[in-house]
């Protein structure tokens, strides 16, 4: 669980603990992995919490992985890439569409500390795989044959084995492609050309690596699933690594919050200490919601993978665009209270631009946030006619944090969601508890009111909108679209909880103001209370999102 | 010749002053101190210092244009070098004649200054500062540590921020020009480079001096007025970051422009998807807002330096936040391209992402700034019902046909009292424009009908802001988080100012798709929602006239 995976990483700012920031903004500094770190998760094991429970792996429902891994990421974002999200994001296109023996391979390997890459990208097309040209295609033997090149991709140096993804037909759309599970100790060596690393502004401890295959031959077999589905299995399995991975790094923000608030307490400015001063009061308030409403709509969508397996294909890209800008505006605003302080490399907060560095992959990689929403767009006209404004009924656990999850069917994800999804009219008036707070009822309505504007606009969108010439106010339905499902998401994750519906109020009056509804800013009462149980919080040293497990230290 | 065809082809490695070699030194967290020689011998130096001490600095827009050619290609070159005007910039304010003479002569010749006033522990409380100078006979003693200093190194000049008087208050720092080369070895101890997010191979560091003995002739004013010269000064300097940020936004814009016209993905050009064509529109709009401040700043400095404690406050908040914001628009077009440091172009959109954060920071914040707003409102609520303070001046501002008059210097106060001309002329101008014969002298594509709307808008923007600057009068302390809010309003009404009336000042100037764009940047953002269409068209007349 996360709680022995933080004792084992210990007090990140006890100067005797090997694994503390100042070790891992030394790794940073040489551009190397952080090795303690690594020999630490080796310890702990943490690829198992990748490996279905069925496959001997710790991986039972994705909300639990999220929370395990965001202490990986709280730590260092390079572990969490480097050692950890990279093998996750290979995993899931074995877990969706590999047979038997390549996913009993594949959970051997991950059982055994083995790293294993994702072999996606080439720089020459992007976000736009459906071009990818690395090929894959039959010698004069019968044999797969590899050729092409691979870049920018992470720990291929290392890694023991790849899902590559690869052109299998020459024709162009979408059944053209196939991952490819190989080993390298089955490739021949001269076939296979390592490119020189591609160093990087931020991870720079991450390697990313490229290759050059030419005429390599792979073994039979190797193919994931059915050959030419490459892109339904990226489309389908992606919606694991689309919901988690933005989820898991609000722990970069967590930590960014605590150094922003250790120093704001330690630090004394105008004759007075600088966590005094109202508008730096506000400006952490306002980070602490945004993070609560960035874990709400992040977990109700892991929980969706279980619950509501069909809609996920919505909710993942969703939860990529909204969570991903959240958290990089909440570092960029902390940020500016550190002042000079974030800007230098030593002392005490040097951690702060490390991790401001490091989470800046969150907006492109594996995704960018604006193909993101292209891919959601194709969808909207039919979710706006069958589902929006209209009763939904989601299932009362998809809200209920910590509740047992039904194992996760892969075979139960789909590439698009058919038109049902039943979390953005949540947001609708609970019939059921009419006595919410008013100030509750004001914001949930608001949301509701723009549902109603967006299933007007989902009308009207022309065919053309819904492809790569859409109009930016069409992509702006799916942002907007987003703002209500992450709305829904608090609210209902606070229906369920009950409590005090202070931190709900803000995490939706900053939802607000991305919609251009209000500007965004707590009232002063409202900040003062969230203020107040973050500094509870930090005090008791609890982590800042919906379940606040108490932390080492 | 202009300054960026003399320093030749930044694309060319051969080049001193290439894309390449700032990549390689950055990486190496190396001075430019090549390239800042070749500065020094184009001239540059001598703009710092004003003509009437025999330097070229006559005009503040020409000297933000010299700052922006440098830091469009390079922000580490342009904060390493310009530091020299910051360093000497309260000598051009307070200085004795002889004392300013020999320091321009300094100054020209590329003798680098830096300026101190930050200690360890108090930042920007600069009425906190502990390096205290004690009176001896023939001068000061000048005990103490400043730190996050850039150039503290390798600065032979230093107009150091120091406490004369032991119970400090307003009146109790002085500041003294030190001459580094006159000081005894043990007077002083250099602190190390100071590792940096970005500007890698700036000189960020610090100076420890150990009872040092300066002459009285090193005080820059009278003894006591070091807080209110800084004070004077950092109008100035604020003004000047923003050429540092506009230069930033040149180059930003042009890697995502060089990136979105060739590459090609889902069979198009990006550069034809209309959201690439919308961000890049609004990436133009966001600049030309950012410049239009700029150059009201700059022309202030000459017209109406009385009112620069406003302009330079709001010059300094403004314009790095939306240069900040417009990098990280145009880094999500480039992807990728916008993280690695070796693919594209050597690495320069990551290295000025990073570089620019640090132009929001120093020479006071966001926070700072406004607060100097905030301290302001009084005079700002009451100077809007009255009208422009003066109304010669701003003309003089807004006419770019005419010389701006000589730099004032030595007109610069603390407060405007009459709060800000440029806000506080466009109940007038929105009014002029249904004026009879209002536009009947403006060229094709210039006449006013279209503008009129948005302008109005602004307008009642800015009323509304101004009823509510009335009733907020917060203290010193405890200042309310929603007086910054106001004081971020306050921001974009004097951007949407500036931006119209200089448009409606200079008939030809830009054509009035450049104005509907710009103000529908600044209503977006005040609360409208503006049909944002305007960027779209913006993006290809851009297009046309590359």
């Amino acid at each position: 669980m996360s709680e022995t995976l933080e004792k084992l990483l210990g007090d990140p700012w006890d100067p005797a603990n090997p694994m503390n920031h100042a070790a891992v903004v030394a790794a940073d500094e040489r551009q190397e992995m952080f090795a303690e770190g690594e020999r630490l998760l080796d310890e702990y094991g943490l690829n198992a919490e990748f490996v279905p429970a069925g496959l001997g792996g710790r991986l039972t429902g994705v909300d639990r992985l999220v929370r395990v891994m965001r202490s990986v990421w709280r730590r260092d974002p390079a572990l969490g890439l480097g050692y950890g999200a990279s093998s996750f994001i290979a995993s899931v296109n074995v877990w969706a569409a590999g047979d038997d023996g390549q996913r009993r391979a594949f959970a051997d390997l991950m059982l055994a500390n083995r790293k294993i890459a994702s072999v996606y990208h080439e720089l020459a097309h992007g976000n736009d795989f459906a071009r990818a040209e690395f090929a894959a295609t039959p010698g004069p033997g019968g044999r797969l044959l590899l050729n092409g090149r691979k870049e920018v991709v992470t720990n291929l140096r290392r890694a023991d084995s790849l899902v590559v993804f690869a052109r299998t037909s020459a024709e162009e759309g979408s059944r053209s492609h196939s991952q490819l599970f190989v080993h390298k100790a089955d490739l021949p060596p001269d076939r296979m050309t390592y490119l020189p690393r591609f160093p990087s502004a931020g991870m720079r401890g991450v390697q990313l690596g490229g290759v050059v295959f030419d005429d390599c031959p792979i073994p039979d077999g190797s193919v994931l699933g059915t050959p030419g589905r490459g892109i339904e299995t990226a489309l389908r399995s992606f919606q694991l690594t689309r919901t988690a991975l933005p989820s898991m790094m609000a722990g970069v923000v967590d930590t960014g919050l605590r150094a922003t608030l250790r120093f704001a307490t330690a630090r004394t400015l105008y004759g007075r200490n600088v966590a005094a001063i109202p508008q730096v009061r506000s400006t952490l308030a306002e980070v602490y919601a945004d993070l609560l409403a960035c874990d709400a709509f992040g977990t109700v969508a892991a929980r969706a993978l279980h619950l509501l397996p069909g809609e996920a294909s919505v909710y993942a890209s969703l939860v990529k665009y909204t969570v991903s800008k959240q958290l990089i505006d909440a570092m960029d605003r902390l940020s500016l209270v550190l002042g000079a302080h974030f800007y230098i490399r030593q002392g005490t907060y040097a951690v702060f631009q490390k991790l401001l560095r490091d989470l800046g992959v969150i907006g492109f990689g594996h995704a960018a946030r604006v193909a993101c929403l292209a891919t959601v767009l194709p969808q909207i006209p039919q979710l706006a006619r069958r589902s929006w404004l209209i009763a939904g009924d989601p299932p009362a656990d998809l809200f209920r944090i910590g509740a047992d999850l039904p194992p996760l069917d892969f075979a139960a994800l789909r590439p698009s969601a058919a038109g049902h999804e039943s979390l953005s009219s949540a947001v609708l008036a609970d019939a059921a508890s009419p006595g919410e707070p008013g100030e509750v009822a004001a914001l949930a309505g608001l949301f509701a009111d723009e549902l109603v504007l967006l299933k007007r606009d989902a009308a009207a969108l022309r065919p053309r909108d819904l492809g790569v010439d859409a109009r930016p106010e069409a992509l702006g339905v799916a942002a907007r679209y987003a703002a209500v499902l992450a709305a829904s998401s608090c609210l209902n994750v606070w229906r369920a909880g009950g409590g005090d519906p202070g931190w709900v109020v803000a995490a939706l009056t900053r939802l607000a103001g991305r919609l251009g509804r209000g500007s965004g800013r707590l009232p002063e009462a409202v900040a003062r209370r969230l203020f107040d149980e973050l500094l509870d919080r930090h005090g008791e040293n609890r982590g800042f999102d919906l379940a606040g497990l108490p932390l080492p230290g | 010749m202009d300054l960026d065809t003399l320093l030749g082809d930044p694309a060319d490695p051969a080049t001193l002053f290439s894309y390449a070699r700032c990549a390689e030194l950055d990486r190496r967290e190396e001075f430019p101190e090549e390239i800042c020689r070749e500065l020094d011998r184009l001239g540059l130096p001598a703009g710092y210092v004003p003509a009437e001490y025999g330097g070229t600095l006559v005009d503040y827009p020409r000297l933000l244009d010299l700052i922006r050619t440098v830091a469009r290609r390079d922000l580490t070159v342009a904060v390493g070098h310009a530091k020299s005007y910051l360093g000497s910039v309260s000598v051009w304010i307070a200085g004795a004649d002889a004392q300013a003479k020999a320091v321009a002569a300094d100054v020209i010749a590329g003798v680098p200054a830096s300026w101190g006033l930050t200690e360890r522990g108090h930042g920007s409380d600069l009425l906190a500062g502990e390096v205290r100078a004690t009176r001896v006979p023939g001068g000061y003693r000048v005990t103490g540590e400043k730190w996050l200093i850039n150039n503290a190194t390798r600065g032979s000049l230093l107009s150091l921020l120091v406490r004369t008087d032991p119970d400090g208050g307003p009146r109790g720092f002085s500041l003294l020009l030190i001459d580094k080369r006159r000081l005894a070895g043990a007077d002083y101890t250099c602190l190390p480079k100071v590792p940096t997010h970005g500007i890698r191979g700036a000189d960020i560091s610090g100076i420890a001096l150990h009872g040092a003995l300066v002459p009285e002739s090193a005080l820059i004013g009278g003894e006591g007025a070091g807080l209110e010269v800084v004070l004077k000064a950092l109008q100035l300097t604020r003004t000047i970051c923003a050429g540092l940020s506009l230069g930033a936004a040149d180059q930003a814009i042009r890697q995502a422009e060089g990136f979105t016209a060739e590459r090609r993905l889902y069979g198009r050009l990006l550069g034809e998807m209309p959201h690439v064509r919308r961000t890049l529109g609004e990436a133009h709009a966001a600049r030309f807002v950012a410049e239009a401040v700029t150059t009201a700043a700059a022309r202030g400095i000459h017209a109406l330096p009385a009112e620069m404690s406003v302009i330079s406050a709001v010059t300094k908040a403004f314009v790095p936040a939306r240069v900040d914001e417009l990098i990280f628009a145009c880094g999500e077009l480039l992807g990728t391209r916008a993280f690695l440091t070796e693919v594209h172009d050597h690495g320069v959109f990551q290295k000025l992402a990073r570089d620019h954060r640090v132009v929001a920071i120093f020479d006071g914040n966001s926070s700072v700034n406004e607060n100097a707003l905030i301290n302001q409102f009084p005079a700002l609520a009451r100077g809007y019902l009255s009208g422009p303070p003066d109304r010669p001046g701003l003309a003089r501002l807004l006419d770019l046909g005419s010389a701006p008059g000589r730099p004032g210097h030595r007109g610069l106060v603390l407060a405007s009292r009459g709060g800000c001309g440029l806000v506080q002329g466009l109940p007038d101008a929105v009014a002029g424009l249904s004026a009879p014969g209002a536009g009947r002298t403006r060229p094709p594509g210039h006449d006013l009908k279209a503008v009129e709307a948005p302008a109005r808008e602004l307008l009642d923007h800015c009323d509304d802001l101004h009823a509510a600057l009335a009733t907020c009068a917060p203290g010193p302390r405890d200042v309310p988080a929603e007086a910054f809010a106001l004081a971020q309003r306050y921001q974009w009404c004097f951007a949407g100012a500036a931006v119209l009336q200089l448009w409606l000042a200079n008939p030809g100037w830009r054509d009035r798709i450049w104005l509907e764009a710009a103000l529908t940047y600044v209503l977006a953002r005040l609360g409208s929602d503006p049909d944002r269409a305007v960027f779209d068209r913006l993006f290809d007349e851009t297009r046309e006239r590359a």
